[in-house]
């Protein structure tokens, strides 16, 4: 009898909020990364300029304590109460988060999977992040380009957890092969991705013992960028050519002291940006995803779409941020006629 | 004739032949092992590495243990960034205040522990959460990057192979040592460890005891905390998150037992040296990244399990407390 009364009451719940979300004019998103990092700080900046932009009620960026499952689902719920009806998240575990998802979509609120995704069979309206393969492969070709195709390289990543490690380690290998011979690899570093210390102890172990066998480093990950960047800056080596990832400010420093040849830009900013006008249009004009979208396809997902990936070099550095802003209007020119349908 | 005997016994030889041992057979497969650029990168990774592993230790003297080893450090460190950047504090000053705030955070671990009676499992568990969220809560994740010129110089300056770090390092291992083994708060510390009833039935104080050794783990968190910001050249609040596993491994190699009661400073150094020495060696053979993880984990078992079987064999096994 209890329990028939608690899944009363629960269904009760769920419906007053369906409803509430049904009836709302006014948009409000939330946007939550997996916990701190750095990545994410222009997530606050796209979600306000959208808010502005698009005059949308809400676009707030939230941010759980740390980095656990549990505080982030913990979150879901508890912004879903307080009339958040629009979701972007970035999921905390591929699978795991299709749970909290799937108890948004019941209370008919959608969530798109931003800058990571869900694992199909999953009820995010799709995924929307960097396609990492292509980020690496770009970036290592701009590498190998700079080295005449000749030499030996290193590549620095990620951690082995992350399927798109394997991504981008095949994607390096790729442009390497690509060399038919010209360009070896000397040797990837993973799993570093965790803490610096651990990435700065690793990165200078290899440039201490085979520093002058090695003639570029590509580095597909925030904290091995900003630990070889550190490296290259303290062993005072412009000899071995690198790029980077992303935009901490110790990369974009050292590309422009010359010690990196540049950075593949990643497009938090844009991620924002775009999926809280999605969610306007979506939530408060009623439109929805175009099935038959051109959806690319990753290791999670058949619905994925490139949130934009740019490679910023020496003259870029100084205004990183409108390279950003370019790929996003880029983006913006054709998203809702390519992914949305709306009557 | 008995002082060979002694170091025949000592419980740290066998790591101190495995030291030894390893480095000769990797100068041996990996020339380069010995040039001065990479015996300064294991020394930098000795040097901020046993900081924090004896800030550990002498938690682990007592028979406690502190979780927020590693949330102290963040917090340290990006409270000396952060006085830098944002306040302009002088070096001296910003390094003050890191001491003092370190020394603050040991001090509510110990006082909290010894009041309310709890385990400092507990209570440190607790406040590694407040301490860590302090710091992201200050820095929004996002690190502070204007460190001095002469602080990112401390971390990165060597003299052929010796880094600068080891100005700071050394004398604290040394000092931690003769603490231990010669002052009398040392001693009132592993003697405590080694049996809680019996020291306080003597005239032990354990609140004293408690507080002592939680402070004194805070003040060698924040100093592992600011060298580990003039290594990196900038503050970020992920500092310290590698510390928990590492800070009990090197004192538990080196022969610590976790009930308390039993340290050894050289072991611990010699258990951060077998450590930095299998993560080199997994560097310089090319190890394939997806079985580093097993190979670190079988080189280690490996490495205590050689030193256990020595001391099984002499009879020198410290202790184990019952109680």
């Amino acid at each position: 009898m209890a329990r028939a009364i608690q899944r009363l009451a629960g269904a009760a719940a769920l419906l007053l909020i369906a409803a509430g979300a049904a009836q709302a004019k006014d948009v409000r998103v939330a946007l939550i990364p997996g916990g701190p990092h750095p990545y994410f700080a222009n997530w606050e900046q796209g979600a306000k300029d959208a808010k502005r932009d698009f005059g949308i009620a809400a676009a707030d960026y939230k941010v759980p304590a740390k980095w656990e499952l549990g505080l982030q689902n913990q979150l879901i719920e508890n912004l879903s109460a307080q009339g958040y009806n629009a979701f972007l998240i970035f999921p905390g575990d591929p699978v795991a988060t299709n749970g909290p998802m799937q108890d948004l979509a019941s209370a008919g609120i959608p969530s798109i999977a931003t800058a990571g995704c869900t694992k199909d069979p999953t009820p995010a309206l799709f995924c929307f992040g960097t396609d990492v393969g292509r980020s690496a492969y770009l970036g290592t070709q701009h590498l190998l380009q700079a080295m005449g195709n000749k030499g030996t390289i290193v590549h620095f990543t990620g951690n082995l957890v992350d399927p798109n490690t394997e991504l981008r380690m095949k994607a390096v290998e790729r442009a390497v092969a690509e060399t038919h011979g010209g360009v070896k690899l000397l040797q990837t570093i993973a799993d570093i991705d965790r803490t610096p210390q651990e990435a700065d102890e690793k990165i200078n172990a290899l440039l201490a013992a085979r520093g002058k066998e090695i003639d570029g480093i590509i580095t597909t990950a925030w904290l091995p960028s900003v630990s070889a960047a550190t490296a290259l800056r303290r062993i005072g080596d412009k000899r071995i050519k690198m790029v980077a990832i992303d935009h901490d400010q110790v990369v974009l420093d050292a590309i422009k002291d010359g010690y990196l040849l540049g950075t593949m830009l990643q497009n938090p900013y844009g991620q924002a940006y775009i999926g809280s006008y999605v969610m306007e249009e979506i939530v408060g004009h009623g439109c929805k995803v175009n099935a038959g979208a051109p959806f690319k396809k990753n290791a999670y997902t058949t619905r994925f779409v490139d949130s934009g990936t740019a490679f910023a070099g020496p003259n870029d550095v100084a205004h990183y941020q409108d390279v950003m802003k370019t790929v996003t209007k880029d983006l913006m020119a054709t998203f809702k006629a390519t992914y949305l349908t709306c009557s | 004739m008995s002082r060979l005997r002694n170091l025949l016994r000592a419980d740290w030889l066998g790591l101190l032949l495995l030291v030894l041992g390893g480095s000769a057979a990797l100068a041996v497969v990996r020339p380069e092992f010995l040039t001065p650029y990479n015996i300064d990168v294991i020394l930098v990774s000795f040097c901020l590495t046993v900081v924090y592993a004896l800030g550990q230790g002498v938690i682990i003297a007592i028979g406690h243990m502190n979780l927020a080893l590693g949330a102290i450090g963040c917090l340290v460190a990006i409270a000396f960034g952060g006085a830098m950047e944002v306040w302009h504090l002088p070096i001296w000053l910003a390094a003050v205040f890191g001491l003092l705030l370190g020394t603050i955070c040991g001090f509510i671990n110990g006082w909290l522990t010894w009041r309310s009676g709890l385990t400092s499992f507990i209570i440190t568990l607790a406040t590694l959460s407040i301490f860590k969220g302090t710091a992201l809560g200050i820095t929004q994740a996002q690190p502070f990057y204007r460190i001095p010129d002469a602080v990112k110089a401390f971390g990165s300056v060597r003299w052929g192979p010796l880094p600068a770090m080891l100005l700071l390092a050394l004398p604290i291992v040394i000092a931690t040592g003769i603490f231990l083994a010669r002052m009398i708060p040392g001693r009132q510390m592993l003697a405590y460890g080694g049996n809680p009833n019996a020291a306080e039935l003597s005239g032990i104080s354990r609140a004293r005891v408690v507080l002592l050794a939680h402070t004194l783990s805070g003040v060698l968190a924040a100093v592992a905390g600011m060298m580990t910001v003039a290594r990196l050249q900038n503050a970020t609040p992920a500092i310290g998150d590698e510390w928990l596993i590492a800070s009990f491994a090197a004192p538990v190699i080196g022969g610590a037992v976790l009930t308390g009661g039993h340290l050894s400073v050289v072991g611990t150094c010699l258990g951060v040296l077998v450590v930095a020495l299998i993560n080199q060696a997994l560097v310089m053979l090319a190890v394939d990244p997806f079985y580093v993880q097993v190979l670190l984990g079988l080189l280690i078992l490996g490495a205590v399990g050689l030193n256990r079987l020595r001391e099984a064999r002499l009879g020198t096994t410290a202790p184990v407390r019952l109680s």
